[in-house]
């Protein structure tokens, strides 16, 4: 909401500096978001007297004008506009001046001829969008006197941000009311002196309200002989600087009404309205309608219009029909004023996306009793501006009359809510100051009634926060809370908030670096992965298309990432994410499934530089880090098996421990990972938080002695096919199960390219719990072993 | 020449010969040698001592003062040799030893600034005893705004712009539906924090279409709006300094009356509203920045919740942690946070 200073000076008489009202207003939960001089541009421009008036001697489009600026000689100045004439008044821009658009005026030869100013149409003073020739400014203007002054210019605008509560302050007349409250000043309203004349408006149309829920009153006044023009300039210039453009006459009176009184207000050309009634009803399902935008809007039957005796004129609250607006050949006014229902208004609104000021003040609520003054008021001055007659008369149907709501108020209430001393005197004095009854005969349990334009005040809570927002919020003292309390926290609480918490501090000791990825992607990042459909969750309402589904994984978010970085040269990254995942799953409250997961992403360089050699991220990178978060967490060893036809990883490895599957890791498919410009390889793994998270919870802690004995260790080379896993040998080694073997682990691996065998080093531990093992103890388990395995897997030793 | 003398001479000549070659041996395995091959079981003093069992007492006695005498020596030129090559070894390594030669890195990991904020916003708050608690980020148009007293059709829905996934389920717009999920399945007296995910319809330079919350409430008998001013002064002491100024503004906010906005004094400028002569860009000369809302729990909150607003008050606070973050770290652009880039997230360790 803007608010003119001077505009506001019209109903309160404040003369403090605006930074004081500024703050004030602030401090009163009327937010200053911003204060602006919006003619201040205009500042230099002073009011000229044109003297003489000659035609130019060498161009027919020009004059030669002397005009008297009010201090030395008069100025000859050089002038194109055709309006210009000896004995006007009008705006002049001295050698020196800057105009709003930049320009600076400088003594110039047109044509010949020398010019010392220049005379300035409306556009070229910022005043108007477009203007005809130059201003001429009204007569008997003492020349020299700057324009601001001259045409009361010289104005402040503030912006205030207003909360959906205080619908009253959608005005100039509420914000003066709170001024005047803030400051113990007066407050005027503008006198409104009705001068009518002819036959009786509502022996000419009456109103029909079938519904009186959906519009509690409606009124209308007919205002005769109008002529459509622009309005004068102090009402164009008060629109403008409320941010509302100029339009003509009549509907600027609407508007001007509306900005002061904050009651919407509409006028038609009656001479396009049908019959002698008005009906206020709802729209047929699927109907058309113009609205005066130039669109055609279909409508359902929550929407409400107005009805002439044939057709829809207007979309109740929102906006006029193009069938009825005012025009230039307009010359009869209807004018409406009426109370819709506030959710009515704004369904249609929302639905149509068509939020005008009308009804962004319709849907937070009007002033019942006070919309009688404002549609008076606006007659009044359509009167004024376009040469209209008010007919006598009102043209109404209120089947919904407003009802005050008396409120209980307690004073020990709010000292025990606020945690202040309240002075009854204070509180009393201020439901008075704002515009409430106080009825004081119960003193702990007073009644007030509020303003009709205080619609927010409905109960003791809301009070209690007008006293201390007049107190001044920013005075409650501070204390802290006390609280007597069980330490007894059940336990479902407060496992997953430090588990969470633990994963991310391994990853950080892992040397990886945490990313916050958005939780919606594109349908079509998820198609790019080769994601099943079923079981996403679409966002039914997204802001666009790369947002329009929620993450059934983290990776196409943690890719994203990984695409800005390549793309900023940044090569070798080690990142994490630890965010949920979604699923769409019947059985939940909220028909999804959210699920943590801990996302993994190694792409570049698997040392930093120098020193190291230089070498590329692989599987045993990615591996190393899984193992190593199991065995942080106290897992045992998990299994590791190659899981075929994977969507977006090959190799891609499945990773499960004691049934439970916890996740996959491996490479990203080349293809997938050339679309996030990860063209030199990138590994990811996923797994399943929730999953480790149980397994954690459930692993048993319990301490076994140190061996007394010393090992021995012997190593071994076998040469197998390149086609063989490992796992396989380890496997037959552990169902071996000599008594005295104790460990075996990959000690080495020569891989020929291209060789169809392999050779590998198992480094075998052997150890016995109670003696110290001979050579010949060792040499019989590990032949044992050896035998074992040429006979189980087609191995050679080397 | 007797056999024991023959001995004796055979045991100087030894001495003679490894005195030589022991303080010339050049490096740790041939002095190792060495020692082995003199002073070894089978070494050559041992062979040379193998011989003593075939002289007569005296020759014995001779012979064995001198082989002893000799091992000493022995053991001696070894000894002196041994420390010998470790000085050396020693200066061999500070010759040419740079220590400007790069070290031998080891990844940084590190948190999200926004985990790193979030984490010392929620320490604060459970230091004095507020529990955290956590919920669902798909939520229930019941949870995130009808028990939080936004009624259907009500303007105020409109400050949150919500993105949907049904009818009535949606991205959560606030941390709040955690105040409703907690008091429906605890009695006061409560004190919890919820830190989490929330999502709003709006993107531009200054709005993120996801971004984190923490919201904080407690519900006590007799819970007051200046508990509620000391609890927040006390959080912003710890996270901007003891120094920082707070202001309370009046507000709106369905879920709680009466409501305030609370600013703190600039982080930029201290509250000047000017740095070095330039109008300070964080608080626009202000001199005041918000950082969060807050208020007491609406009664109708509470009802929603089976908690008599009779008996029991309660103030609730809600912040935005990129919002904290970027004053705390002075960071200008929101969309920093979600680009990830490594330069930037490596600021923060």
């Amino acid at each position: 909401m803007l608010l003119s200073l001077n505009w506001l000076r019209e109903f309160v008489p404040y003369e403090g500096p605006v930074d004081t009202l500024a703050d004030r207003l602030t401090m009163l939960g009327l937010e200053v978001e911003g204060v602006s001089r919006p003619f201040a541009a205009t500042a230099d421009v002073v009011v000229g007297h044109v003297l003489t008036r000659e035609k130019h001697p060498d161009a027919d489009k020009l004059s030669v004008c002397t005009v008297d600026v009010g201090q030395g000689e008069p100025l000859q100045i050089v002038c194109g506009a055709a309006n210009v004439a000896a004995g006007l008044c009008v705006p002049v821009a001295r050698i020196g001046t800057v105009l709003p658009g930049g320009l600076t005026i400088k003594k110039s030869k047109i044509r010949g001829v020398e010019s010392f100013g220049m005379i300035c149409s409306e556009s070229e003073l910022g005043l108007a969008e477009k203007s005809e020739g130059i201003l001429e400014l009204p007569a008997g203007l003492k020349p020299g006197k700057t324009l601001a002054e001259a045409m009361n210019l010289d104005d402040v605008v503030l912006e205030i941000g207003i909360t959906p509560n205080r619908a009253d302050c959608l005005s100039v007349l509420g914000l003066a009311r709170e001024a005047a409250m803030a400051f113990g000043l007066p407050l005027t309203m503008p006198s409104v002196h009705l001068k009518e004349d002819g036959p009786d408006a509502s022996t000419l149309v009456s109103i029909r309200i079938p519904e009186p829920e959906l519009c509690p009153v409606y009124r209308a006044r007919i205002i005769r002989g109008v002529e459509i023009k622009a309005s004068p300039a102090w009402m164009r210039y008060r629109l403008t600087a409320m941010g509302q453009r100029p339009v003509n006459n009549i509907v600027d009176v609407t508007n001007y009404v509306m900005l002061e009184l904050g009651q919407p207000l509409h006028a038609f050309d009656r001479s396009l309205l049908a019959g002698n009634f008005i009906e206020i009803s709802r729209a047929a399902e699927g109907m058309r309608f113009n609205t005066l935008d130039g669109q055609e809007r279909v409508l359902t039957t929550r929407d409400l219009l107005i009805r002439d005796g044939a057709k829809a004129v207007a979309l109740a609250g929102v906006m006029g029909g193009g069938n009825s607006e005012i025009s230039e050949r307009s010359t009869e006014v209807l004018l409406e004023c009426a109370v819709f229902n506030p959710a009515t208004i704004r369904k249609t609104a929302r639905r149509l996306g068509l939020s005008s000021e009308s009804s962004y003040r319709y849907e937070r609520g009007v002033d019942q009793p006070g919309s009688l003054f404002a549609m008076n008021r606006a007659a009044a001055l359509m009167a004024e501006v376009a040469d209209g007659r008010v007919l006598p008369g009102i043209a109404e149907a209120e089947p919904k009359p407003w009802r005050s709501s008396p409120i209980g108020f307690r004073p020990a209430k709010a000292v025990s809510l606020l945690g202040i001393e309240l002075a009854n005197d204070f509180c009393r004095k201020t439901f008075q100051g704002l515009g409430c009854d106080v009825d004081l005969t119960t003193a702990d349990a007073w009644t007030i009634t509020p303003p009709p334009a205080r619609q927010d005040l409905e109960r003791e809570v809301d009070l209690i926060e007008e006293v201390a927002r007049v107190y001044g919020m920013d005075r409650i003292p501070a204390a802290m809370p006390k609280m007597l309390k069980s330490l007894e926290v059940p336990d479902r609480l407060g496992a997953e908030v430090p588990f969470m918490g633990r994963l991310k501090t391994w990853a950080c000791g892992a040397g990886l670096r945490e990313t916050v990825n958005y939780s919606f992607v594109g349908q079509q990042e998820l198609d790019l992965l080769g994601l099943p459909g079923e079981g996403r969750v679409p966002v039914a309402n997204p802001l666009s298309e790369d947002q329009n589904v929620m993450r059934t994984e983290l990776a196409p978010g943690l890719m994203k990432a990984v695409r800005h970085n390549l793309s900023q040269g940044n090569a070798t990254l080690r990142l994490f994410e630890l965010a949920k995942a979604f699923t769409a799953d019947s059985a939940s409250e909220t028909t999804v499934r959210e699920a943590h997961r801990l996302g993994i992403a190694l792409c570049g360089a698997r040392f930093g530089s120098f020193p190291w050699p230089e070498e590329k991220v692989d599987y045993s990178d990615l591996k190393g880090l899984v193992e190593q978060l199991l065995s942080s967490l106290g897992l045992p060893d998990a299994q590791y098996a190659v899981q075929k036809d994977h969507p977006w990883l090959s190799p891609c490895v499945q990773v499960s421990l004691d049934g439970s599957v916890l996740g996959v890791m491996g490479r990203v498919l080349q293809d997938v990972a050339d679309s996030y410009e990860a063209k030199a390889g990138l590994w990811m793994a996923e797994l399943d938080a929730e999953a480790l998270m149980a397994l954690h919870q459930h692993r048993s802690i319990r301490f076994r002695g140190l061996p007394k004995f010393p090992p021995s260790r012997r190593d071994v080379t076998l040469v197998m096919p390149s086609t063989l896993s490992v796992g396989e040998v380890l496997g037959a080694v552990r169902a071996h199960k000599a008594a005295i073997l104790e460990d075996v682990a990959v000690h080495d691996l020569f891989e020929p390219e291209g060789a169809p065998e392999k050779n590998v080093t198992f480094r075998v531990t052997y150890r016995h719990a109670e003696r110290t093992l001979t050579d010949k103890d060792v040499d019989k388990a590990h032949n044992g072993l050896c035998d074992a395995l040429s006979k189980a897997l087609p191995v050679r030793f080397q | 020449m007797s056999s024991g003398q023959a001995l004796i001479e055979e045991l100087t000549a030894l001495a003679g010969e490894a005195k030589n070659t022991l303080g010339q041996a050049s490096s740790f395995e041939a002095l190792e040698e060495l020692r082995v091959a003199y002073l070894g079981r089978k070494g050559r003093l041992a062979q040379i001592m193998a011989k003593l069992p075939g002289l007569t007492a005296e020759e014995k006695r001779q012979a064995g003062q001198t082989a002893n005498t000799v091992k000493e020596e022995l053991t001696a030129h070894y000894t002196v040799r041994l420390e010998g090559l470790k000085r050396a070894q020693d200066e061999a390594m500070l010759a040419g030893f740079d220590p400007a030669l790069p070290g031998r890195s080891h990844p940084t990991g590190g948190l999200h600034p926004l985990s790193l904020v979030s984490d010392e916003i929620c320490r604060a708050f459970s230091g004095m005893g507020f529990e955290v608690v956590t919920g669902p980020e798909i939520e229930t148009d019941f949870y995130n705004f009808e028990a939080l007293n936004f009624p259907p059709e009500h303007p105020a829905r409109d400050m949150q712009d919500t993105l949907y996934i049904g009818d009535n389920i949606l991205l959560r717009t606030h941390t709040s539906p955690l105040q409703v999920r907690t008091l429906l399945s605890r009695k006061p007296p409560v004190a919890a924090i919820a830190p989490g995910k929330v999502y709003r319809r709006d993107s531009d330079i200054t709005h993120s279409p996801m971004f984190h919350q923490i919201e904080g409430f407690l519900v006590d008998k007799g819970v007051t709006m200046a508990d509620l001013r000391g609890t927040l002064t006390f959080f912003v002491h710890r996270i901007f300094g003891p120094d920082t100024l707070v202001r309370f503004r009046p507000s709106f906010f369905p879920f709680t009356e009466p409501s305030a906005e609370v600013d703190i004094s600039c982080v930029m400028c201290e509250g000047k509203g000017h740095v070095g002569g330039q109008t300070c860009r964080v608080c626009k000369s202000t001199g005041w920045v918000e950082i969060l809302g807050c208020g007491m729990i609406d009664p109708n909150v509470l009802k929603a919740v089976d908690i008599d607003p009779e008996v029991y008050s309660g103030f609730a606070f809600g912040m935005g942690v990129e919002r904290v973050t970027m004053l705390k770290y002075g960071v200008g652009d929101l969309r920093l946070f979600f680009e990830n880039d490594v330069r930037f997230l490596g600021q923060f360790a």
